[in-house]
């Protein structure tokens, strides 16, 4: 199970560096259109929360300590609030559909969102390597 | 404040909560004081602000706060309840933000109306996670507690789901009428068009785009006639593989000409024929689409514009139709020379998806129709922007002044008559509701209401769930038909709880326009065939049920029709 969790965990952050770069993809996509983010959005809304998911249950299952389990469903949270952050910034268009300040100010956020949980992410994949081999970890920091 | 930002606000003070409730909760178990108690502080504050943001919806329309109300609000007070006089423990600090995130949820994924079933399941996902939380925090309550928990649970999450499955059993099929149609008898005066739609490629400034085009041109061939012609136009399809129909947006034709696949006619495969039969009774400025695939199709070029003048043409007569092809935009700039003292009509369209801003500089000008019907005492307008919705038309009339014109669409210029430089971004729009003289409408009385609270939800409908747009709390194919009678004088109030601006378009019959946010239409009697629904809107129209039929009655955002906000209106 220990193993298990680090898999998850490490599937979890490639998905969430792959994130990044389809929000890349998105953004040069020339003609721009509502399609452009499509990858970004399938795996933003249906593969991270799923591998989120996975990942706690796998937490819960190795016997991770709570505060580690607890650090393993963070994400989803995030996740919802990226979806309500990119909305809410379409959201704040004028009458004739072009931004306005404070929906960039939001769409900001979405970027800050997204890095705060890649960092919970990467914690979450060192809590759990150290779990699958505390003795291994011991050495290595001992070296 | 508007309604549409009240009801971003609100959305952003009910994340803060929740956020705020479940960072004390963390902070609180990671024994983090102080953080937990500011946190826990923050969220009760945000808390609290959500009653004035939810009051101020309730009483702009009990629409925008039902669940909001009934479900969150419950919550919310479990919520303060519990963790108000416990801001140090753990557990009630989650369990407050267990409550907030769900009713956060219920309004994001579910929305209006508020269903026993949605409530229930917000309980059962609340008692689970704080259950869940005792177990893995090894603060367990008394076991009466933990298990009356469980126990609250499961009843709410099998009561539940017994209720949603209830309620989402499948709407009878909707019974097919023969009705009689008006016909165009044979052998009248007849304008004959083919269309013949295939893939390729354009020229749009100076680039190749892929398209599906009309006899090889977007937009396809203009079609004129003058009242009383008969229309035939035979729609081929050499090869787009999807299927093509042409509707006659705005153009009240019989029922079996509408060009809806699947309600009045089947898709016109490749290799198919279809010939369309009309006469051409409205004046005005419209335009035809394919309505099969209709957003791909039209995006990918399969429009054009149709005009109806009452009489042959005097003066300069120019149609502008805004388009957005492979993300350039259409018309090119036209450039002409027009003598001073000379009538001009300009006639724009919004073939797009969403709202574009016209703005004419360099010249007075009043409106003369929109959406084809003529308006009463337009007045003259200068230095005034107007916005046209997805699908709409506005006629512009003035006379050619000497010194130059230009028309610009969101800042971009598309017509001129000389070199124009202008700034239009700061000026006012025309608001259409106000704009020209009152006149006596056919009807004050209304026989038949219907509301239509538009917004987003999950939709379990087929295989995959999708976030769709809804109507009613349903997308199609699940919206349950309008049904009218012959003669009946119809009212529709539509109703925005989105974050986004919804285009309303039904098919069939000119609608007259009452209200808008409770305020009454004060100026010309206003006919329209689209309309923008902005977030927080609330309109009210009427029309007469004249046209027997089944009428698709939908967002012309023709990706939210896709995606669910498409209904029918059928008579009995």
């Amino acid at each position: 199970m220990r193993k298990a969790f680090v898999v998850a965990s490490s599937l979890l952050l490639a998905a969430f560096a792959l994130q990044f770069v389809f929000a890349a993809v998105g953004a040069f996509t020339k003609p721009a259109g509502d399609g452009a983010y499509a990858l970004h959005s399938v795996n933003g809304m249906a593969v991270i929360p799923a591998l989120t998911l996975l990942t706690t249950l796998f937490a819960a299952l190795a016997k991770a300590p709570g505060r580690l389990i607890g650090l393993a469903v963070l994400p989803l949270g995030l996740v919802l609030l990226q979806v309500l952050l990119a909305a809410l910034a379409n959201a704040f268009t004028d009458a004739s559909g072009a931004s306005t300040p404070v929906g960039l100010t939001i769409g900001g956020l979405h970027a800050v969102n997204g890095i705060v949980a890649v960092h919970i992410v990467v914690n979450v994949l060192r809590g759990a390597r150290k779990l699958a081999s505390p003795q291994l970890v011991a050495a290595v920091q001992a070296a | 404040m508007t309604t549409g930002s009240l009801l971003a606000a609100d959305l952003v003070i009910a994340v803060l909560a929740a956020a705020g409730w479940l960072g004390a909760g963390a902070a609180s178990a990671a024994r983090r004081r102080r953080l937990s108690l500011g946190l826990a502080a923050f969220a009760l504050l945000a808390t609290v602000a959500r009653a004035v943001t939810v009051t101020a919806l309730a009483r702009a329309g009990w629409w925008f706060a039902e669940e909001k109300v009934l479900i969150a609000g419950p919550l919310s007070l479990a919520a303060v309840g519990v963790a108000g006089p416990r801001l140090r423990r753990a557990v009630p600090l989650l369990f407050a933000g267990y409550a907030e995130s769900t009713a956060l949820l219920v309004t994001v994924l579910h929305g209006y109306p508020a269903t026993a079933g949605a409530g229930l399941f917000a309980v059962a996902v609340v008692a689970g996670a704080t259950a869940i939380t005792w177990r893995f925090l090894g603060s367990r309550p008394s076991r009466r507690l933990y298990r009356s928990t469980l126990a609250v649970a499961a009843a709410a999450l099998l009561t539940g789901t017994g209720l949603a499955a209830a309620a989402s059993a499948a709407p009878p099929p909707p019974h097919h009428h023969q009705y009689q149609y008006r016909n165009v008898a044979a052998g009248e005066a007849t304008r004959r068009f083919t269309l013949t739609a295939a893939t390729a490629t354009v020229r749009v400034h100076d680039r190749e785009v892929a398209a599906w085009a009309f006899n090889g041109q977007v937009p396809g061939p203009e079609l004129t006639a003058t009242v009383g012609d008969v229309l035939e136009v035979t729609l081929r399809n050499r090869n787009i593989g999807r299927g093509v129909t042409l509707h006659w947006h705005g153009y009240d034709v019989p029922n079996s000409q509408d060009g809806v696949p699947g309600v009045t006619q089947a898709a016109v495969l490749p290799g198919q024929e279809f010939v369309y039969r009309f006469r051409a009774d409205q004046a005005g400025t419209y335009w035809y689409h394919t309505h099969a695939v209709s957003d791909v199709g039209v995006r990918m070029g399969l429009y054009g514009v149709l005009v109806v003048r009452p009489a042959p043409v005097t003066g300069i007569d120019v149609t502008l139709p805004v388009h957005t092809l492979g993300g350039l935009a259409l018309p090119a700039l036209t450039v002409a020379s027009v003598d001073p003292g000379e009538p001009v009509r300009l006639r724009l369209l919004n073939t797009d998806n969403t709202t574009h801003r016209y703005a004419l500089a360099g010249t007075p000008f009043r409106v003369a129709a929109i959406d084809g019907s003529d308006l009463n005492g337009p007045v003259s307008l200068v230095d005034t922007a107007v916005l046209i919705p997805a699908g709409g038309r506005y006629d512009l009339v003035f006379t050619a002044p000497s010194a130059p014109v230009g028309l610009f669409v969101d800042g971009r210029l598309v017509y001129s008559t000389g070199p124009v430089s202008l700034v239009t971004a700061g000026w006012p729009v025309l608001d259409p509701l106000t704009y020209g003289v009152r006149a006596a409408v056919p009807w004050s009385r209304s026989d038949r209401r219907f509301t239509l609270v538009l917004d987003r939800g999950l939709d379990l409908h087929g295989l995959l769930p999708r976030y769709a747009y809804t109507v009613n709390g349903k997308a199609d194919p699940d919206i349950p038909p309008q049904v009218v009678h012959l003669g009946d004088v119809v009212e529709f109030t539509i109703v925005n709880r989105s974050l986004v601006v919804h285009p309303w378009h039904l098919h069939g019959h000119r609608v007259l326009v009452l209200s808008r946010n409770g305020r009454p239409a004060t100026g010309s009697p206003l006919w329209l065939d689209s309309f923008d629904v902005r977030p927080g809107d609330v309109w009210k129209i009427a029309f007469l049920a004249d046209n027997p039929g089944v009428w698709a009655n939908h967002c012309h955002n023709l990706a939210h029709a896709d995606e669910g906000m498409t209904l029918h209106l059928m008579y009995a």
